[in-house]
């Protein structure tokens, strides 16, 4: 990331505009008070006018007349107007008579007396305007000529400025303040918004259950958690497919070795089927019918044996929903019923409707549970010739039960295996967040298998 | 003669399957692979597919066959019994049975498979009733008189001869039948079970054909 193109650098580059506008804005304001008081100071050696200043050249220039006449006194009045051009200026005779005014505002007397002259000066004296009085040519006889300055042109030109433009000034110096803080917000909202955006893309999740990358339009900090981002997205899909391609493997690898143990049992069937068409000896067809059982069980345990290895390894599909499981048990036993009943059992099947008959299950997990249990009846409880599905309602739980008449567990038949079947029923069963209860005795076996309804345990 | 079109690479089992279904009068074509297939599709009433192939596997060769001739049954014969398996195989094909299997069970899914598609035979005697399956006329072989249904009579007991061997539930039955989901403790199903067998029981009170397996459903065994 260039240090240009980071987010820093656009903070910093915000700041020194910042601090750049109050310079600017100094510097121009300067200038124009500058160019104010260039224009309105004249010949005046000093930008600033002095009373003293003024006064002296008032005088000097009262003195200068020679020829006093009407004319001289109205030029006189002029260049100082186009020097001063508020003050106001006029003369006034030896015998008090006002003559030449200019731009005067106030009211003042044609004829002068002593007295009005006398309150005038006392008047004037140090107040506003700034007012000198000088006699014409130094001579008493000419009069005297008064000028009237108001006294706000010998303020600072900046207190002017403040006085003329300070309504501007204070409205440039809001703006200033205004268009810093609206910079500054719309940096930051600029980066919420881009953070706020990248906290929704995290928490949105693909089809395959991760997070979808962004798409990085900036290359600044934000931009460079993105990427970090996408990357983790990135290696997160590969893991995943990683992961994905090993269970493949694993299942691919046990249903071909499945196969291929079900290949060779399907030709000694075939064999076997052949034999049996010819004329045998009883004692030749019991060999044969130890021989399909035997093929019949080591079916079950290659199924079993895959099963349990895949669900030990946590690779056996497990898809969970809710089905009206009465039904389902009811249609699963459509199948088993033939096989029993070619056994010759008695069956007894009596399956009332639950109150809530949908459980949360995988379909073909409790159909494999179910598979398990009757094959396990039919190997091991062969004997009692009697087979009953029944279902159990309590206020805590509701269940099916499954019993036969078997020598009971503790006296298994002579089929008596590694408890696989069972093992795999476990492991389901606790899979599902089911329970279940075996209760066995001499006289038969009881399987229970329970679905804890789950309002009356939080009521307990 | 019922056509069968068998697809199976190992030699043992494809010479007992095709011997024995041949000895129950059916007739056999085996292939050892898929080469070959598209001459035999337009002749044959049924396929078994075996999965584990040269060449193009069986659910590759299923899903050609189903989309040539959608109206050839096809049974997936095969030692693969994974779930997922099963699943791909029953996206295309009717059956799936696994091996090692009997072949007693093959012959009946068969069975089942022509039925389904009303290819076997026209005429199926059940008990004391004979049956025109194409066009469902039913004699009663004690009067020599056909047996007169109503729609849903008729529907019903196709359905069961669809089915036939198979233990049907109350749901799948009325959902087979009349179209919609099954309401728990709706009796019309049982009703017309009653009227439909009044007219096809010797004695209805006894049924013969239609079958009650207590707790899970009906039956109709050949």
């Amino acid at each position: 990331m260039k240090f240009f193109q980071s987010l820093l650098a656009k903070y910093m580059l915000i700041i020194l505009l910042a601090l750049s506008i109050v310079q600017i804005s100094y510097m121009g304001t300067a200038m124009f008070v500058l160019g104010i008081t260039k224009t309105g100071v004249g010949e005046f050696s000093s930008e600033v006018l002095l009373e003293s200043e003024i006064e002296e050249q008032w005088h000097a220039q009262s003195k200068n007349i020679n020829n006093v006449s009407n004319d001289a006194i109205t030029q006189l009045f002029q260049r100082w107007q186009e020097q001063l051009p508020t003050a106001s200026m006029f003369w006034v005779s030896e015998d008090g008579t006002l003559l030449t005014t200019v731009n005067v505002q106030e009211e003042l007397p044609a004829k002068w007396t002593p007295a009005f002259t006398t309150k005038f000066i006392k008047q004037r004296y140090g107040g506003d305007p700034f007012t000198v009085i000088a006699f014409l040519d130094d001579d008493v006889s000419n009069g005297f000529i008064v000028l009237e300055v108001p006294r706000n042109v010998f303020n600072p030109p900046l207190i002017n400025i403040y006085e003329n433009y300070g309504n501007f000034l204070f409205l440039g110096v809001i703006a200033i303040i205004l268009f810093f803080i609206v910079v500054s917000l719309l940096f930051f909202k600029g980066i919420r918004k881009r953070l706020l955006h990248l906290q929704d893309a995290m928490e949105i999740r693909d089809v395959d259950g991760l997070p979808i990358e962004i798409h990085v339009k900036k290359k600044d900090e934000i931009g460079q958690l993105e990427h970090s981002f996408n990357r983790m997205v990135c290696e997160l899909r590969e893991s995943k497919q990683r992961q994905q391609k090993e269970e493949q493997l694993r299942r691919e690898l046990i249903a071909n070795l499945s196969h291929d143990l079900r290949t060779p049992l399907t030709k000694v069937r075939a064999q076997s089927y052949s034999i049996s068409k010819e004329a045998l000896s009883e004692e030749g067809k019991q060999a044969l019918r130890a021989m399909e059982t035997s093929i019949v069980n080591i079916d079950a345990l290659i199924e079993n044996l895959m099963s349990y290895t895949l669900l030990m390894a946590s690779k056996y599909k497990f898809e969970p929903k809710d089905i009206n499981v009465i039904r389902f048990v009811r249609e699963h036993l459509t199948t088993w019923y033939p096989v029993f009943e070619r056994e010759g059992f008695t069956i007894d099947i009596e399956l009332q409707a639950f109150e809530h008959h949908e459980w949360c299950v995988d379909p073909i997990w409790l159909g494999r549970i179910l598979d398990n249990v009757f094959q396990n009846v039919l190997r091991h409880a062969n004997s009692g010739k009697y087979i009953g599905v029944k279902t159990e309602s309590t206020a805590s739980y509701t269940a099916f039960i499954i019993e036969d008449h078997g020598n009971g567990m503790k006296n298994e038949s002579n089929a008596k295996g590694a408890g696989i079947g069972l093992s795999i029923v476990d492991v389901m069963v606790k899979g599902m967040h089911l329970e279940w209860d075996i209760c066995s005795d001499p006289s038969g076996t009881k399987i229970i298998i329970k679905h804890v309804n789950q309002s009356a345990m939080l009521g307990q | 003669m019922i056509r069968i079109l068998y697809i199976e690479d190992e030699k043992e089992i494809g010479q007992w399957v095709s011997k024995d279904l041949t000895e129950r009068g059916y007739e056999v074509t085996w292939l050892e692979s898929g080469d070959g297939l598209e001459q035999h599709l337009s002749s044959k009433d049924i396929a078994i597919l075996d999965v584990m192939l040269p060449g193009l596997d069986g659910f590759s060769i299923g899903k050609r066959i189903k989309r040539a001739n959608n109206e050839l049954p096809i049974l997936m014969l095969s030692a693969r019994t994974a779930v997922e398996d099963k699943i791909e195989g029953l996206n295309f094909a009717d059956d799936y049975l696994t091996k090692p299997f009997h072949p007693d069970e093959l012959v009946a899914r068969l069975e089942v498979l022509l039925r389904r598609y009303q290819k076997n035979d026209d005429v199926l005697e059940l008990q004391h009733l004979k049956m025109y399956t194409k066009d469902m006329r039913i004699i009663n072989t004690l009067t020599e008189e056909e047996i007169l249904l109503t729609g849903k009579q008729f529907y019903l007991l196709q359905y069961f001869i669809r089915h036939l061997n198979q233990i049907l539930t109350k749901e799948q039955l009325y959902e087979g039948v009349w179209g919609e989901s099954y309401i728990e403790g709706d009796k019309t199903l049982m009703v017309h079970i009653r009227y439909l067998r009044e007219k096809i029981e010797i004695n209805p009170a006894k049924p013969m054909i239609i079958e009650t397996i207590r707790g899970i459903g009906y039956r109709v065994k050949l």
